[in-house]
This record gives C-alpha cells, structure tokens and sequence, in this order.
C-alpha cells in the first residue's frame, strides 16, 4: 500500500512531464484518477483505524496521504467538466457525420450521373464516328449517276426485270420462263422419271396423282402432250411457234394473262 | 449559464469521493457500527464512476485530439458542399434534384 502511495507521488510529480509525450484520453486520466483515488483513501482509512486501536501517535504520513486524496479528487472533479465538454462535442461531431454521410450520398449520386451521361456521349460519339466512316467509304467507292443508269439499262434491256410496258399476249419479251422452257429445263426432265409417267404431273404432285377427281385436277397444257413434252430440247430457243397442242385457254382466264405461254393461235382443247 | 452552473457544480460535487471519506472518519471517530456501511457506499461509489466513465461519450481521446478530429469534420463539410455546389452548376443535363 504505501507503494501504491509512492507511486501517487511519484505520478503526481511527473504529470507536468506527461504533456510533452503523447497526451492519454480522457477516459485513461479519469480512471487512473480513480484509481489513485481509491488507493489513497483505502490507504488512509487503513493508517487512521491502525493508529486508533495500536494508540500510535499520528506520523505526519497521513496528513501527507489526505493531501494528496484532496488534490487527486480535485483532478478528478476537473476531468469529469473537461468529460461533460467533450461529450458535448462529440454530439457535435455526430450531427457532422451524418452531413457528411449524406454528403457522401449525394456525391455518389451525381457521380452516377455523370457516368451515364458520359456513357450516352460517349456511344453518340462512337455512332457519329461510324457514320463518318460509312459517308468517307460511300465517297470512295462513288459511281457517276450515268454508269448506274447504263447498267440498269443493260440489266433490264432483255425484258430480265419486268415486261415491256406495250406487252400483249404472243410478246416473247417477257422476265420469266415459260412453261416450255421450265419443261426443257432440269425440273421438266426429272417429270420423266419412271415413277412419274403416268399422267405427266409435277414429281411434287406424284403423290396428289390419281387421288384427285378429274373435275379437280388443273388443265395444264402438258397433259395430254406429256410425250411431246420430253422430246423437246433442254434449251429453248426463240422458236416459241412450238406451241405444246391442248392448251386451254379458258382456264387460263382467271390466271394473270402473263404467266402463260400463249399465243393468239392456240387452239383450245378439253 | 448561469442555471446551469449551479447544476455543473452540483454535478461535480456528487462525483468528489471527499463527502464520503469524511463520513468514514466520523464514524471510525464515534467507533460507529455503520463504518462498515460507509465503506460499502465508498465501494459502490468509485464501481459506479468506473461504469459512468467507461460510458461516457467521447472521452475515448483527449480534449486537444478531439478539437481535432472536429476540425477535421468541419472540413470535410466544407469541402463536400464546395465539390456538391461546384457540380450542381456545371451540370447541363436535366437530373433531379437532391434532397
């Protein structure tokens, strides 16, 4: 105990010395405070009752020890306002921290912001700047308005795009093939097939063929003629005076007049 | 303040131990049964300013940090509604506004 005491001493004298070495908190000062005053007055409690019932005579000790207990209480007094202050700050201090918080929120919006406006800008720049690129190629590869024209002309000279404006039926120019040359081509050929000779149908209405009652079946002009139809040359020719025999013009009527081989001597048939 | 100062004062008298070493004396001087007692309050006493300073708000730093840390966070306000004020006046797109 009276080590404790010493040590009281001791710290009191080195106080004024604390102040240059890294000052403690408040919460460390006050509970050392304590602390000493804890000691001091067990200390001095100890030494009264001792000499009380031993009849010593007081040594000047405990005047000594009472001193010190009344200073460090007055420390302690101090602290406890200089705590009180500091609680009141650090309120303060609380009340900014959250105007910095929404500070901080308010910073992160409007850096959100930004971002998507500089996404915006920044796709709008990267699409002008492909649209430069095309208008810059486009310039490169330019063609005079008069070649364009020419090869349109070329290109639909041979009737390959659409029919002469003066068409009429028996007009040879026309952009599509006639039935004749679809019968000479490839797919006229393959109707020869064995499985097929029958009664000279497309390959695709095999199947259809002898299901359907004559009423229903369409006149083609093939049909009655599907031997002559196969003897034909693969190529046509400008000979469209070989015109197939049975063709049918009465059904052809209802058919847009251009999509038949006709001529204005065809001979009608059943 | 001057309401207060009085409640301060009351306040820092009821923190002093002085009160309560002085009535152990008493006691010990009239060989009084209830020095026990009185060394019991003295006990629950210094536990109790123990647990009320372990509690106490912002006395983890001394009074010299704190001003500033304070500083610090006056600062930092002021610069956020510099850099807020500063963004808000350059900002040429149609955003919402902030509460």
């Amino acid at each position: 105990d009276s080590a404790d005491v010493n040590s009281c001493l001791a710290q009191k004298r080195r106080e004024p010395n604390m102040a240059t070495v890294v000052e403690k908190s408040t919460k460390e000062r006050l509970l050392s405070v304590l602390d000493d005053l804890e000691v001091l007055s067990r200390e001095l409690i100890e030494m009264l009752a001792l000499s009380r019932s031993q009849k010593l005579p007081q040594t000047g000790e405990d005047t000594q020890i009472l001193e010190l207990l009344v200073q460090r209480d007055r420390v302690f007094q101090e602290l406890m306002e200089v705590a009180q202050q500091q609680g009141k700050v650090h309120q303060e201090m609380q009340l900014l921290e959250k105007e910095v918080e929404k500070r901080d929120s308010d910073i992160q919006q409007l850096q959100k912001q930004l971002k998507e406006a500089e996404h915006i800008l920044a796709t709008a720049v990267y699409q002008a700047k492909e649209k430069l690129k095309s208008i810059d190629k486009a310039r490169k590869g330019s063609i005079s308005s008069e070649e364009i024209i020419k090869y349109a002309h070329r290109i639909s000279a041979s009737n390959a795009v659409c029919a002469p404006l003066n068409w009429v039926p028996g007009d040879p120019r026309r952009p599509y093939p006639t039935d004749l040359e679809m019968r000479s081509g490839m797919l006229g050929h393959m109707a020869n097939l064995p499985t097929n000779g029958v009664n000279g149908h497309l390959p695709g209405d095999a199947l259809a063929a002898g299901r359907l009652p004559d009423v229903l079946t369409p006149h083609y002009p093939w049909q009655s003629s599907d031997v002559s139809v196969g003897l034909l040359p693969p190529h046509h020719g400008n000979d469209f005076g070989l015109e197939p025999p049975g063709h049918n013009k009465e059904n052809e009527d209802d058919v847009e007049a251009m999509s038949t081989d006709s001529s204005s001597s065809s001979s009608d048939s059943d | 303040m001057a309401v207060s100062q009085p409640r301060q004062e009351k306040e820092s008298e009821d923190c002093s131990l002085l009160p309560l070493v002085h009535d152990i004396i008493k006691c010990m001087d009239k060989d009084s049964q209830d020095v026990h007692q009185e060394l019991t309050k003295l006990k629950a006493k210094i536990q109790e300013a123990r647990e009320q300073i372990s509690n106490m708000p912002g006395v983890d730093s001394s009074p010299p940090e704190q001003q500033q840390q304070l500083a610090t966070l006056q600062e930092q306000v002021r610069t956020k509604n510099q850099l807020l004020q500063k963004y808000k006046s350059l900002c040429m797109f149609d955003v919402p506004k902030a509460s």
